[in-house]
């Protein structure tokens, strides 16, 4: 185990994961390979059933990879994860009306992990934890039917602030909001990573998204990444890879022709 | 723009909450819709899936719909019987649904199911019915009809389940199609060529469609007309291709809160909500 | 810290003070319970309370059943004050007195005793059975369903054979074999109830937590390091309890019914205890010249289990997470 800082926040190689036995198996993510540096974001893209959930999942542990490694803070990870990887990484999912217990109180979803990893003062992380993500003590004693969906993923953000982690996977974040509320949630991540130095892995489907968050993506479809390219390469739309360049170009709306 | 195909005066749509008093989702919009691709944003709650659902008169108790005005070709959508609607529903005007999965009946194979709602709507005899299926399924740009008209619902693709249900709901001829978010479950690239699709049938056709959206960019390059929702309120209308160029602060503060690709990695800007675009008077979408 | 002045909230929340909850009683208590943004745990709960209960009054059917239910209640605590005699003194001179005569409300029966007060004094049996079986059959079942459905594999097939045995075998044989085995009685009835009748439970609970299981809240506290118990416990216990509370009430019927059954036969209460099933039992000798002996604690069975099923009814569409929120 070392701690050198030119080691990368966390780094997945030859990763695969692969569901069911037999005839029906099937490999979800084949062989990927990628690396965020401290304090960096990273993007994986990449249509439905490329992979990218699954990756992010694998290195949540909850789904088993069959065959890579994975370190995080130059920790290689075994097939377990323990209370050190709870507390280092977090996850926030994508759709925020399905990762909020719907009958446990704002309050109790945030004590909860707190508690499970015995911190003093709960009381005044909580207040801290919602204050940092623009919600008011009003919000704490609600149940989250009582929020909006932007609201909603402001708690499920603060669950994953509340042991104070060091790489946050962020799934498809924002793609259940509007687009004005995917504006906030998306400015608050960017302040939360620059006060906090935070590392951040994100998932998306959207492109502009993608860009606007990473300085480097990847590109997958089918279990694969196809190219590793940086923001600018994105932005000037000068890709290596043909697919890249047609999300791109969907991406920018409907056209009669091709 | 030709005549109007369906014209809206006043509409209202009221929930009454079990709690007590009422929701409004929908507040006293007019509009027209001709032979035309007409877009209707707005992000959720602002009334418009409810918009489109009124017009088929789809809107379930304790929901309740009001109108100075509906009329569809001449048919006053709001007199008219529950049976004359059926007749009107998926015959003259069509609606498709943003998940196939929910639309389409999982225990029928989809050829059934296409032939079967061509049948109902015609009256067509059967061997006439499967030879419009297989021409529907060709029209939608499926390869392989034959085989395809086989499988059962749960068997195709998200891309092929919207194709198939477009593909059901352009097979009587209707002559208006309500299309509420067709693509938002589907995968960008796949998202394009179900709309090639749907626009190709919809201009060799000559039929309305309303668009329902929350996709500024999508509705801006796809449709002719733009209605933008708030609140249960048309706050502006546009033409498409004139979106950038919006005057209202809401259609503009959805503008510059969309993260672009060639901005960079600048601050979003957050929209700033004004309560006094509730209580503005809603705007005429006439032609 | 910079943070967007955001919240984006149909409805504007004021600034609330800390030391709010006396202000907003002064307010009145109904503003307390309905607050958009409550002060404290209690509140919180109290206002959910509050708007479930809105929506169950709301509901005439289901405040029938209640009122029944809240009436057997009553009359089994205030029994010696609704009977007009002594549940057990006979009076041979008057046995079999039609209803309303001799000052018999309900008639008298066999052996003269006065059916109306038997049936009151029956309440606090029938209740206590309710009260056992509904307090022990679905925590066994719920335990047995949620630790198969969640921890699945060799668990899951093991605990789900049980179940099937149980469930394999009629209830009321089952129950008949375990009095025969345990003897006689009322407490070894409850004890037959609640074994043939928790299966069920572990069924729907297993079947409720193989769907929770993979909800992304889930995952959630699993990424925060909770352990399978505290996830049992605390976080799909309370996603199933609606529908096993909705499955209990519906149930009390049959569980009535069951002990009625055993009483019938002779192996629930013995007599002279007036347990409503002991009593149609003993009453069906006369049933074609005596109607009344049979058929009162015969309506007394049904009344109450219409309760329950009316008050099941309206808690179903209280209690289902499916119809609360969004």
């Amino acid at each position: 185990m070392s701690t050198a800082t030119s080691e990368p926040a966390l780094a997945v190689t030859d990763l695969t994961v692969a569901f069911g036995r037999g005839a029906a198996r099937s490999v979800a993510v084949d062989g990927v390979s990628f690396s965020v540096p401290e304090g960096g974001s990273f993007g994986l893209v990449g249509e439905s059933g490329s992979g990218k959930s699954t990756v992010l999942r694998a290195i949540a542990g909850l789904v088993p990879a069959e065959a890579g490694r994975i370190s995080v803070m130059g920790r290689t990870l075994g097939p377990t994860r323990d209370m050190v990887f709870y507390s280092t990484v977090q996850m926030v999912f994508q759709d925020p009306y399905a990762s909020l217990h719907p009958r446990h109180t704002v309050d109790r979803t945030l004590a909860e992990p707190a508690r499970l990893h015995r911190k003093p003062d709960i009381e005044r992380r909580i207040e801290e934890a919602l204050e940092q993500v623009g919600l008011g003590h009003g919000f704490r004693f609600r149940y989250p039917h009582q929020l909006s969906g932007g609201q909603r993923q402001r708690v499920a953000i603060a669950r994953a602030l509340m042991l104070e982690p060091k790489i946050l996977l962020l799934d498809e974040p924002t793609s259940a909001l509007d687009v004005s509320v995917q504006a906030e949630v998306l400015n608050l991540l960017d302040d939360l990573r620059r006060e906090r130095g935070l590392t951040y892995l994100l998932v998306s489907h959207d492109l502009a998204v993608v860009a606007h968050m990473c300085s480097t993506v990847a590109v997958m479809r089918g279990g694969r990444v196809l190219e590793t390219l940086s923001a600018e390469t994105m932005r000037d739309a000068t890709p290596a890879h043909r697919y890249t360049q047609d999300l791109l170009t969907a991406s920018q709306g409907y056209r009669e022709d091709s | 723009m030709s005549e109007a195909l369906l014209r809206v005066e006043d509409l209202w749509v009221r929930f009454a909450k079990p709690t007590g008093g009422v929701v409004e989702a929908v507040r006293g919009i007019s509009f027209e819709v001709g032979r035309e691709r007409i877009g209707i944003v707005g992000e959720s709650g602002s009334g418009k899936s409810m918009t489109g659902r009124s017009i088929l008169r789809l809107v379930r108790p304790p929901g309740q719909v009001t109108a100075k005005q509906m009329a569809f070709l001449g048919t006053d959508l709001m007199a008219a019987s529950e049976r004359r609607m059926r007749q009107i529903r998926g015959n003259r005007i069509s609606m498709v649904m943003q998940d196939p999965k929910f639309s389409l009946n999982p225990v029928m194979t989809v050829g059934r199911q296409i032939a079967e709602a061509y049948r109902l709507h015609t009256g067509a005899p059967s061997g006439e019915a499967a030879r419009k299926t297989l021409e529907m399924l060709e029209a939608v740009q499926i390869r392989d009809p034959e085989r395809v008209a086989k499988l059962y619902p749960h068997e195709v693709s998200g891309g092929m389940g919207q194709r198939i249900m477009i593909a059901m709901m352009l097979a009587p001829d209707p002559e208006l199609l309500i299309a509420d978010e067709p693509t938002s479950a589907l995968d960008v690239t796949v998202q394009l060529s179900v709309l090639r699709i749907m626009d190709r049938l919809v201009r060799d056709r000559g039929m309305g469609l309303i668009f329902i959206s929350h996709d500024l960019n999508l509705v801006a390059t796809f449709c002719d007309r733009i209605l933008i929702m708030y609140a249960g309120r048309i706050v502006e209308t546009c033409r498409a291709d004139a979106l950038m160029e919006a005057q209202h602060p809401y259609t503009r503060g959805l503008l510059s809160a969309l993260p672009r690709l060639e901005d960079g990695q600048r601050r979003l800007s957050a929209l700033q909500r004004d309560p006094a675009w509730r209580e503005a008077p809603s705007v005429d979408g006439y032609l | 810290m910079p943070v967007d002045p955001v919240p984006v909230d149909p409805v504007p929340v004021d600034p609330v003070p800390v030391d709010a909850r006396a202000e907003a009683e002064a307010k009145g208590w109904r503003a307390w319970l309905t607050a958009e943004a409550p002060q404290s745990r209690l509140q919180a709960r109290a206002g959910q309370a509050w708007i479930g209960w809105l929506a169950f009054s709301a509901n005439p059917l289901a405040m029938i059943g209640a009122a029944i239910i809240v009436a057997l209640v009553l009359m089994a605590a205030l029994a010696p004050v609704l009977a007009t005699h002594d549940p057990l003194a006979q009076d041979l001179q008057a046995r079999l007195t039609p209803p309303g005569e001799g000052g018999y409300l309900l008639g008298s029966d066999e052996l003269g005793r006065d059916i109306w007060s038997r049936i009151v004094h029956g309440a606090s049996i029938t209740l206590f059975i309710v009260a056992l079986v509904a307090a022990t059959a679905p925590l066994i079942g719920l335990l047995v369903g949620t630790v198969a459905g969640y921890l699945g594999g060799w668990a899951d097939v093991v605990l789900m054979r049980v179940t099937d045995v149980f469930l394999a075998f009629p209830r009321l044989v089952l129950a008949l074999a375990f009095v025969a085995a345990l003897g006689a009685g009322i407490e070894n009835a409850i004890l037959a109830i609640t074994l043939t009748a928790w299966p069920p439970y572990a069924r729907i609970a297993r079947a409720e937590t193989i769907t929770i299981r993979n909800a992304d809240y889930i995952a959630a506290i699993r990424l925060q390091g909770a352990g399978p118990l505290r996830i049992i416990t605390g976080h799909i216990w309370p996603q199933c309890m609606s529908s096993i509370i909705i499955r209990v009430t519906l149930d009390m019927a049959g569980v009535i019914l069951t002990a009625a059954g055993l009483g019938f036969l002779g192996l629930g209460a013995q007599p002279p205890t007036p347990e409503w099933g002991a009593m149609i039992s003993a009453g069906r000798k006369f049933i074609l010249d005596h109607w009344w002996v049979a058929t009162m604690p015969g309506l007394a069975i049904f009344i109450v289990s219409l309760g329950f099923n009316l008050l099941g009814d309206g808690l179903r569409d209280v209690l289902d997470p499916k119809a609360q929120g969004r």
